[in-house]
């Protein structure tokens, strides 16, 4: 009840802080031109089959991909890094609040602005529907689900990243470092030509859990787990790192 | 020969001193054996002392010397190499959230939210501190009138001078009425108008919470503090009132001599005098002629008269003779540079002091 209390402050306090800060809102421009010229492409590419589009832009788009890794990093990379250069993490963490609280209301503040960010996205299926389509219920909820869990994931990896520097820029870099090798080591290990290497990675690739189950309108359980455990050990990862931090 | 009398001595003051003023229990804050490392820098050293409910705790020492380390054991930030703190009666590492509950805490260079305005601030920190929400406002509305920022409560924080920003600082400390403050160097970085406000507001505090401040100004501590405690490249120097550990020191206030001539006429005048003193003598020649000697005598003596007299029977004019009450400044430099003359021991990194961002003096 008090965790949830303390909480549900801390919440409010980093959501305001993240609308406060003007960058976010030149990140979150940048983000919607590409949202928008992904869509436009992937109607292009359908030939006005507004299903096939959907499922273009939702996963089978690189660009789409691109703003989903770069996003969440440019958006978690002061959390951490600029209490800790300003010292405000001192006043925070000698407060009576405990390190869970204080980590996930980081995550789940990122986690919301970065949802926000998706808002716009349901005007583009208004525009289709007007001219006429019905795009598939199932497939489009499947996909927002596959978007909020990835950005879930990208946003803990950020808070991890911004856990462990002072410097904003830096975290941004190695949040998206985090992001890319999440994306490309599937990739990458093809060349290796070790069949179960591949396996293994094939098994943790992202954009393959992406592509064979939310964008066909498909939950499957371990595809879920997979991105919910792999956020929770990088917030886990961020709590560990707060508290070395007091150790060194 | 003088070194060793020195050294006998202090270890009878840290003697003296390292006796605890209570009894464990009653202390609201009790440290024993505070070690802490950073590597091969020895930060704290094997510190102990307690501050007592209603006290307020001076704590002085150099840039360096390890009092922000000290403090930020205390309020459960960092944690210690060995020994232990209790606060209220709670060991700070396992009740760390149920300590900080009861300790209202500002740190060296009062880090706050820039974007948030005044009132915003302080009623983010007293919610997170567990004011409830209905009484949020009026607690918010006492600590900003009680640090005279009620004018202020709509200005954005960011915006505030560094002397209002202070201010904002020990306002958040006493928002949830914290039963212990900790300041670390409330008056760093103020002018003299504002230092003396500051001063004057945590004065203002003592009947309502024990408070245990940090400061390397000691004319600060002076005035407000009923203890103070010394500490030095780790090592607690002294703990006790300003009064005993003045009256501690072997020897009586100083006394200051202006008269003319040449000065090995002078000394020789005075030698009789100057072998009951306790240790050398400064002297300085001024000019047309006149000599300030400065005498140390023992504890318990008043060469005053003897002095006059041997000059007048020389024939050498006077001009100034005072006794100098020692200041805390002075007991300080004294005491400090005691500390330095025994030099590093074995257990010590020779050089803790000098390296402050290690010391915890800088993040």
């Amino acid at each position: 009840m008090r965790m949830l209390r303390q909480l549900s402050i801390l919440l409010a306090r980093e959501v305001e802080s993240l609308y406060f800060t003007p960058i976010h809102y030149a990140v979150i421009t940048v983000a919607l031109v590409f949202n928008g010229w992904s869509f436009w492409f992937a109607m292009q590419l359908s030939q006005g089959n507004v299903e096939d589009a959907v499922r273009l832009f939702f996963g089978e788009s690189p660009l789409v991909w691109l703003v989903m890794v770069l996003v969440p990093p440019l958006l978690t990379m002061r959390l951490f890094a600029e209490e800790r250069r300003s010292g405000t993490l001192e006043m925070l963490l000698t407060a009576p609040v405990g390190e869970v609280e204080v980590v996930l209301a980081k995550f789940l503040a990122g986690l919301a602005f970065y949802v926000s960010m998706w808002v716009p996205s349901l005007l583009y299926l208004a525009i289709a529907k007007s001219y006429g389509a019905i795009p598939d219920v199932g497939p489009l909820a499947t996909s927002y689900l596959g978007i909020l869990l990835l950005g879930a994931l990208f946003t803990a990896a950020g808070l991890f990243a911004s856990s462990l520097t002072q410097t904003q820029v830096l975290a941004a870099v190695l949040a998206t470092v985090f992001n890319l090798l999440l994306l490309l080591v599937p990739f990458v290990s093809r060349f290796i030509g070790i069949e179960a290497i591949e396996r293994f990675f094939v098994e943790l690739s992202i954009a393959r859990h992406f592509g064979d189950s939310f964008s066909k309108g498909l939950i499957d359980t371990g595809h879920v787990s997979f991105y919910v455990v792999l956020t929770g050990v990088f917030l886990f990862w961020t709590m560990r790192s707060l508290e070395s931090q007091r150790w060194r | 020969m003088r070194l060793l009398d020195l050294r006998a001595r202090n270890r009878n003051i840290a003697a003296r001193f390292a006796r605890p003023a209570r009894g464990r229990g009653s202390a609201v804050i009790s440290v024993r054996n505070l070690t802490k490392r950073y590597g091969d820098v020895l930060a704290v050293h094997d510190v102990s002392f307690d501050v007592a409910e209603g006290e307020v705790m001076g704590f002085l020492g150099p840039n360096g010397a390890g009092k922000s380390t000290t403090i930020r054991i205390l309020t459960g930030y960092i944690p210690a190499t060995a020994g232990t703190v209790q606060i209220a009666g709670l060991d700070v590492l396992s009740d760390s959230l149920a300590i900080r509950q009861k300790l209202g805490y500002l740190p060296e260079n009062v880090p706050l939210y820039p974007e948030l305005r005044v009132e915003e601030y302080l009623r983010f920190r007293a919610r997170l501190k567990g004011v409830a929400a209905r009484e949020a406002s009026a607690a918010v509305e006492r600590a900003m009138g009680q640090c005279g920022l009620v004018p202020m409560r709509a200005r954005i924080v960011g915006q505030l001078s560094k002397g209002y920003r202070q201010r904002v600082g020990l306002a958040d400390a006493l928002v949830a009425r914290p039963r212990l403050l900790i300041l670390d160097e409330p008056t760093g970085g103020l002018d003299p108008h504002q230092r003396k406000e500051v001063l004057d507001l945590i004065k203002g505090l003592a009947h309502e919470h024990t408070v245990l401040l940090s400061s390397h100004i000691l004319a600060e501590i002076e005035s407000i503090a009923t203890r103070v405690m010394i500490i030095q490249k780790g090592r607690l120097l002294a703990n006790g009132k300003f009064a005993d550990l003045a009256t501690h020191l072997d020897d009586a206030p100083s006394i200051r001599v202006e008269a003319k001539g040449r000065r090995d006429a002078l000394l020789l005048a005075l030698a009789p005098v100057l072998r009951d003193c306790a240790e050398s003598s400064d002297s300085v020649e001024l000019r047309d002629g006149w000599v300030a000697l400065t005498l140390r005598p023992r504890a318990g003596q008043d060469p005053r008269e003897a002095i006059a007299e041997r000059l007048r029977t020389a024939g050498l004019p006077l001009r100034e003779l005072v006794r100098h009450q020692r200041t805390l400044e002075e007991l300080f430099l004294r005491i400090t540079a005691q500390a330095a003359m025994r030099g590093p021991e074995p257990a010590a990194a020779p050089d803790a002091a000098s390296q402050p961002a290690a010391a915890g003096e800088s993040r």
